[in-house]
């Protein structure tokens, strides 16, 4: 039998409950009206940029321009992340690691060809312990030399080990090399066979982060705290961030130049060709680009069918073939890339049919909806990539530091919108008759030239 | 362990009285005339020191065993280095036991963390 007492204790309950959701609700309904893109701020030299969807947790992140590109010797960039959340002058790496842990953030250090980024995610309300994390981080590591041989070293060669097994990443990061030489060409990853030891060590990585972690060099960019909130913890611990590099050195940044070429590497773990042409940056200064990577495609968007893309169509009925098609935005140059792997045979029928394709753009004979379908799915794609929240991060913090302002998403939609059937034609013909880039990885007794599927290098 | 070091050095006065006497007894002791360092004679069965030992650069680490080498072999022939090989005063230098205090501290703050109890205060 149930007595009114408990009837009444459990609709009390119920009010509070609903009572206590009613917040939660409002927010829901403000972020609904928010427009998604990062307001930025400059706190006493620091550039800040930050969204905030009411949600429970918070991301916030560095964004230093640090990444393989500006590395003056090999690996730098990969030491510096190895030395990310390691001692700092005020505590232990694991004294991070244990309180991170027990507020239940999560610490998460990547570098890419440009940039450096040091990640924290975590519940809205500890937002300051991890500004001044971060902070820490950056102004106060030791770089010891016992944590470089024991930790950075030991994860290093992992990564080289894991990053040579994979002929995806590797064909891909030859790509790089052939197209751009140094700079963008550099490698994620110093090769096995780079003598490293000569060029990395932890002095020189702490000269390295000397000269990249400075107040103009970064952008701290957060999702999901209130810009006011992040100004005043960002005024108080981020003090200690130099303005310029205490040795007076600076970063050597050279513009990019597209070279191009055919690179072949014999490997036994796969087979990889990345057809390469010189794409568009970041701030899609050649829409064109993006809406030819989505029409090239390759993987497709629906279930049970290959879809429209023209990749996609063409190699259905290859087995074990896998294609995508993306235009890797780098802040001064791109690379248009068509990535293929799988068995030696699909790969040699599939990197024909990519040339069969680029010449049916270039001749026209691609249908108007095609094209429109095209120009849907890369509107999609950049407003994808804009909303996923570690990828937003990352996009808007390199607009940052490479340009002063998070990118302007809105404006390349419009521009992606803009684009016609014709000057995808012409932009296709642009590119099959400028030099191709052609990167191979595999078993090269079946995998074809770049002369043999018709590209110029 | 205790150890008054702590109250003399604290005291220039003392210290002063006492040096002498430190440093007979260390000359007595006779490690220097084996041609160790003090910091030779660490007991290397700990986890510390063993982790210390790994720390060192490769030449401190050479010139380690160097020592200790040649002090074992004098050691088996019943007899001392002759004496402008003896460790002087100024080259027995600790180079050691900063890094075997790092470790041990490290080691410290693990216990700790791991045995840490968490009060919630919100």
């Amino acid at each position: 039998m149930i007595s009114r007492s408990s009837l009444a204790r459990n609709a009390q309950k119920a009010a509070c409950r609903s009572w206590a959701a009613q917040p939660l609700q409002r927010r829901a309904f403000a972020a609904a009206a928010n427009t998604g893109a990062f307001e930025s701020s400059d706190v006493s030299g620091l550039k800040v940029a930050s969204r905030d969807a009411h949600g429970p947790t918070t991301k916030l992140a560095i964004v230093a321009k640090a990444g393989t590109r500006y590395q003056p010797l090999p690996g730098l960039a990969v030491g510096l992340e190895e030395f990310a959340f390691k001692n700092t002058q005020r505590r232990s790496a694991l004294r991070i690691t244990r309180e991170s842990e027990l507020l239940g953030g999560q610490l998460n250090a990547s570098h890419t060809r440009e940039a450096v980024v040091l990640q924290a995610s975590f519940l809205r309300e500890d937002l300051p312990y991890f500004a001044e994390l971060l902070a820490e981080v950056v102004s106060s590591t030791k770089y010891t030399t016992h944590e470089f041989h024991e930790d950075v070293e030991r994860v290093l060669h992992h990564k080289q080990a894991t990053f040579n097994a994979d002929v995806n990443a590797l064909a891909l990061d030859n790509a790089h090399a052939v197209a751009f030489h140094a700079g963008l060409g550099a490698p994620l990853y110093p090769t096995p066979s780079t003598p490293y030891q000569k060029y990395l060590n932890e002095e020189y990585i702490a000269s390295y982060a000397d000269v990249v972690y400075t107040k103009p060099n970064i952008a701290l960019v957060a999702e999901g705290a209130p810009s006011q909130d992040l100004s005043k913890w960002v005024g108080q611990f981020f003090k200690d961030v130099p303005s310029a590099s205490q040795s007076g050195q600076s970063l050597k940044v050279e513009a990019s130049k597209y070279y191009g070429g055919e690179q072949r590497t014999s490997h036994t773990g796969g087979n990889a060709v990345v057809i390469a042409f010189p794409g568009s940056e970041v701030s899609n200064a050649k829409p064109e680009i993006a809406v030819l990577a989505a029409l090239l495609g390759g993987q497709s968007s629906i279930k049970w069918s290959s879809g429209y893309s023209l990749l996609a169509k063409a190699t259905a009925g290859t087995a074990g073939l896998s294609v995508t098609t993306s235009n890797l935005a780098y802040s001064d140059a791109g690379l248009l890339a068509i990535q293929l792997s799988g068995p030696a045979a699909s790969v040699r029928k599939g990197a024909e049919a990519t040339v069969k394709a680029l010449e049916s753009i270039a001749n026209g004979s691609v249908s108007k909806e095609d094209v429109a379908k095209a120009v849907a799915n890369a509107k999609f794609n950049v407003l994808d990539s804009a909303q996923q929240p570690d990828a937003a991060l990352h996009l808007a913090g390199s607009g940052i530091v490479n340009t002063g302002s998070p990118y302007d998403i809105a404006g390349s939609v419009k521009a992606i919108e803009a684009v016609t059937a014709d000057a995808l034609k012409t932009t296709a013909k642009a590119l099959l008759d400028g030099k191709a880039t052609v990167s191979t990885v595999g078993d090269l007794f079946v995998l074809p030239y770049a002369e043999e599927i018709g590209l110029r290098v | 362990m205790v150890s008054l070091a702590p109250y003399v050095l604290k005291r220039p006065w003392l210290s002063r009285i006492l040096k002498p006497v430190a440093s007979w007894y260390v000359g007595a002791s006779g490690y220097r005339k084996l041609g160790l360092r003090y910091d030779d004679l660490m007991e290397e069965e700990r986890e510390s020191v063993q982790i210390a030992l790994k720390r060192l650069s490769s030449k401190e680490s050479y010139d380690r065993i160097y020592r200790i080498r040649r002090a074992v072999q004098c050691s088996y022939q019943h007899k001392l280095l002759p004496k402008s090989e003896w460790t002087k005063p100024e080259e027995d230098v600790s180079y050691l036991q900063h890094i075997i205090d790092q470790v041990e501290a490290e080691i410290a703050e693990k216990d700790a963390l791991d045995t840490a109890s968490v009060i919630k205060k919100h």
